[in-house]
């Protein structure tokens, strides 16, 4: 179990992880979601002590890793450029650590030679072992980096957006694999990614990392239908969010007012933040917005085709913009036209609020 | 003091974990840093006991008493006041300024031209560098052997005299060729003329040809676009070259031994000399005034142009 | 429209400039087959190598006395070598350091510098000065070789520094991550990487020390190195063996570029791959 308590990294002015505290448990794949900036690869250099932090604690399996060498924490680590030995065949990169390690390196030719021989099956490398690793293509050498980590046996692996220089296609199919090897090593991944869907896809548990500290963390269903606050929702990038006030329990801002669910724990006139799923909402044209809900009027702008799906987006007259997906499953959407102004409507029971800001 | 009674107490007890406040994270950082010392340290001890010291005992010796054959640390102002009043030591810190002055201005024009067909007219990638190539091999020949070549060239029955017969443009061959400052300026100015031409040249390659292609789209002729494009912008390679010149003319004697034929004398001369004949003080006071002009010439070209910002 | 009258006129100058350059060099290599009564100068009475076995002391001894070479190379070749190992390692372990922040990498970085700046006379004053303070002898493979040093080594740290710039620091953080210790990733993965760079500085540092006097001529004792030899010829009258003594030097140092060319090209090939990892970034 790998946790982190409290730990601060400043570079500078910039604060790049803010009293950061998060466990990792055992035997699990962790993704976690953060835009550029957030501090995630911050944070994986931290744990694999390329950086010290400015102050807080990292402990694994019980042993305080802050201060300690990076050689000696026993922490695999994936690049996202693979940053793999130029110098070096397939095999001989993949042999690397257990040949140099400081800690009991493998001396004997046989074994080294099948240890390498198993994990290179596992990666589905066979065939390459003496190519040069200039010699072979993007995706085989991410399957390098990853062999070359996973072949000396740490107990936690950390993947710096390992699918990121791969293209869609590839990625999708590393996405599958990199989960399989897992299951069958028992190690834990924490893969840290700029993408939601690739979040969502690979982690048994999600952590959300917003301005260096840990917005949410937990399975990936619940993240997605219940996120406990506006950035966190923002990241997911499922939801519109809007803000306003809290007028007599219900919503006051952009967009007009309508009911929110459940009773919120403040005052009248208090600032408020609610998340809207894309996905929620029907558009009808002006003035004929579905009658018991909520609706807001907005000016459409544009569509764009997603493959199984429609993406519109509209704004609002102070600007803000929101995002409405139909699915091409459900009844067939409609074409609107540009400029025109259209009825969002949707259930007030889908809304979530988020009040905390306010406190 | 503080910090030295916490190490020790760390290494005596190193086990103890956060003690004195110092975290685990602080402590390898430490650590680093010093492995990072411990790599610069034999560099700096090398250069601070083989290069500053030397310098410093040149200025110290430069206050000593000589005597006919030897030196006494006994402080005087003695060998100052007699290099500042004899006319021969100071026409030859002239020497060395004036020589300067004009190789550098030589070398800049004469390289500029070049840099500018090499940098900024040949745009083949391959081409520019064997032009690059073909004025740097010269330098694998040995410095002393190219001073020397000038010799059969720069003689009275040398290869310029005997072209210039042969073309009937003179009759009798020139004598004022060799053993002279024209000797001297030519041998410096084909020496060291790459050292000029090898910066403005890095400075001119980096120009993008667009700029160029839009200024003459607005009318500008090729004069305009010189002055006011292509010349500020290879500024800090002529002021780099400038400094390379600079440094080693300024440093020079053997150029002078060899070609001037004892015509001209430089202050690197005066110094030769003077050990020669055992006057350490007085080449020692000829050293300092050396470096002090050096100082003088590179921050003044370093004030020109900020170097660290154009870079 | 300028432009096009301006090229072929600059193309010319170009070409004038580097006769200019080569043409001192060619004379004298056209003159150094001169015949055994010729003068170093113009006409070539007659076409012969007796200059060269002048040299090599193949001609029954005569009026004009043997250029004292067979030692002073010897010598000069071992103080360049000496100060091709010393100057690297220097160099290298001083960029390595340079890597991590430290407070006075200024004030370090300009004394280091110094030493390509400082005159050679200079230094070889103050060194001579030194050694007679503290009643040292002097010798080329003691003080003269520790100029030479003071005067190659920030070549030899310049191009470290440079390469270091450009090294890719996750491929060390990788091996780190493996379990390997720093000195071993410095010795399996950092030094075969930067052995491209490594090689420019032994060739920027021997070159270097190999042609340097102005520094030697205060500090190398009585025994002379080779570049010494010829300035001595300098005020006495020259013979065309010492231009035949240019050729043979110019060649000499042609075979060692040459090397070092077969060499890099070697060695960039085995770290080409650098490209292709930065395409990922």
């Amino acid at each position: 179990m790998l946790s982190l308590s409290s730990v601060t990294k400043r570079y500078g002015d910039v604060t790049a992880l803010d009293r950061l505290s998060v466990t990792v448990p055992d035997d699990a794949y962790v993704s976690l979601l953060g835009a550029s900036g957030s501090g995630k690869t911050t944070l994986l250099r931290v744990i694999a002590g390329f950086e010290e932090p400015d102050g807080g604690t990292v402990t694994h399996d019980g042993r305080r890793l802050d201060g300690v060498a990076p050689h000696r924490r026993g922490i695999g680590f994936v690049f996202q450029n693979f940053a793999l030995f130029p110098h070096l065949s397939v095999a001989d990169n993949v042999a690397f650590g257990l040949r140099y390690r400081e800690d009991n390196p493998v001396r004997d030719a046989a074994e080294l030679k099948k240890r390498v021989a198993d994990v290179i099956h596992l990666v589905g490398l066979e065939g390459l072992e003496t190519r040069k690793v200039t010699a072979i293509s993007g995706g085989q050498r991410q399957r390098v980096a990853l062999a070359r980590t996973l072949v000396t046996e740490p107990r936690l692996v950390l993947l710096d957006e390992p699918l990121g220089a791969l293209d869609a296609n590839l990625r999708e199919r590393m996405c599958d694999e990199l989960r399989a090897i897992r299951e069958r090593l028992k190690v834990t991944f924490l893969h840290v990614t700029g993408s939601e869907t690739e979040a969502l896809l690979m982690g048994d548990t999600v952590a959300v990392l917003s301005a260096g500290s840990i917005a949410q963390i937990g399975p990936a269903s619940s993240l997605f239908s219940a996120p406990r606050s506006a950035d966190v929702a923002r990241h997911l990038n499922a939801y519109n969010v809007l803000s306003g006030r809290v007028r007599k329990g219900g919503f006051e801002g952009a967009g007009g007012r309508f009911p929110l669910p459940g009773e919120l724990p403040v005052r009248d006139g208090a600032p408020v933040e609610i998340a809207l799923r894309f996905d929620r909402i029907s558009v009808a044209p002006a003035g004929k917005g579905a009658a018991g809900g909520a609706s807001i009027p907005a000016r459409f702008i544009a569509s764009e085709f997603t493959g199984a799906s429609v993406l519109s987006f509209f704004r609002l007259d102070d600007g803000t913009l929101l995002q409405v997906v139909a699915h091409l499953s459900g009844p067939a959407p409609r074409s609107f036209t540009k400029d025109e102004l259209y009825d969002l409507s949707f259930n007030p029971q889908d809304v979530i609020p988020f009040t905390e800001r306010a406190a | 003091m503080m910090e030295i009674a916490g190490e020790q107490m760390r290494s005596a007890a190193p086990a103890m974990g956060e003690d004195n406040g110092v975290s685990p994270a602080e402590r390898r950082e430490r650590q680093e840093r010093r492995t990072a010392l411990m790599l610069i340290s034999p560099g700096v001890l090398w250069m601070t006991l083989f290069m500053v010291l030397p310098m410093i005992m040149v200025v110290y010796v430069s206050f000593w008493t000589q005597t006919t054959f030897t030196v006494e640390p006994e402080l005087t102002t003695d060998s100052w006041v007699r290099f500042l009043t004899s006319s021969t030591y100071l026409a030859s810190t002239w020497t060395t300024v004036r020589i300067w002055g004009i190789v550098l201005l030589s070398t800049l024009l004469i390289g500029y031209p070049v840099a500018l067909f090499i940098g900024l007219m040949v745009r083949n990638q391959t081409l520019q560098t064997a032009l690059l190539v073909i004025c740097v091999i010269p330098f694998w020949t040995s410095f002393l052997i190219r001073v020397i070549a000038w010799r059969p060239m720069l003689g009275t029955e040398g290869a310029i005299n005997m072209i210039l017969m042969k073309l009937g443009i003179i009759d009798t061959p020139l004598t004022s060729l060799l053993f002279s400052e024209f000797a001297v300026l030519i041998g410096m100015t084909q020496i060291y003329c790459v050292f000029m031409v090898g910066p403005i040249t890095f400075m001119l390659s980096r120009i993008e040809p667009s700029i160029i292609e839009a200024a003459r789209d607005l009318g500008a002729g090729f004069g305009r676009i010189f002055f006011k494009v292509i010349l500020p912008l290879s500024l800090p390679g002529v002021i780099v070259g400038a400094i390379f010149v600079s440094v080693m003319v300024l440093g020079e004697f053997a150029t002078a031994a060899s070609l001037s034929g004892r015509k001209v004398n430089l202050l690197g001369n005066i110094i030769v000399s003077q050990v020669g004949s055992l006057k350490w003080a007085f080449a020692s006071v000829a050293g300092v005034i050396l470096t002090a002009i050096i100082a003088v010439v590179i921050t003044a070209l370093l004030r020109v142009v900020n170097l660290r910002k154009e870079m | 429209m300028e432009a096009r009258v301006l090229k072929p006129v600059l193309g010319v100058y170009c070409a004038a400039f580097i006769l200019f350059l080569y043409g001192p060099m060619i004379i004298l290599a056209i003159l150094s087959f001169q015949g055994p009564g010729g003068g170093p100068q113009f006409p070539i009475i007659e076409w012969s190598t007796y200059w060269y076995q002048h040299l090599l002391g193949m001609t029954p001894p005569g009026r004009i006395s043997r250029l004292p070479i067979g030692d002073s190379l010897l010598r000069s070749l071992t103080l360049a070598l000496m100060t091709t190992v010393v100057s690297t390692v220097l160099g290298v372990i001083t960029a390595q350091g340079f890597r991590a922040r430290f407070k006075a990498s200024g004030v370090v970085f300009y004394l280091v510098i110094l030493g390509m700046i400082v005159p050679g006379v200079l230094v070889g004053l103050g060194m001579a000065l030194l050694t007679n303070m503290l009643g040292i002898d002097r010798s080329w493979w003691g003080t003269a070789f520790v100029l030479h040093v003071v005067y190659t080594f920030p070549f030899a740290f310049l191009v470290m520094l440079a390469i270091f710039n450009r090294f890719d620091r996750s491929v060390e953080e990788a091996s780190l991550s493996l379990g390997v210790s720093p000195v071993q990733t410095f010795r399996r993965v950092t030094f075969p990487m930067i052995f491209p760079g490594v090689l420019s500085a032994m060739l920027f540092s021997f070159t270097l020390s190999y042609d340097e006097f102005s520094r030697t001529l205060f500090t190398s004792g009585r025994q002379l190195t080779l570049p010494l030899t010829i300035y001595g010829t300098f005020s006495v009258e020259i013979y065309p063996n010492i231009f035949a003594f240019g050729v043979l030097t110019t060649l000499f140092s042609f075979t060692l570029l040459l090397i070092y060319a077969l060499l890099m090209l070697r060695a960039v090939r085995s770290a080409q791959s650098f490209k292709g990892q930065e395409e990922a970034e």
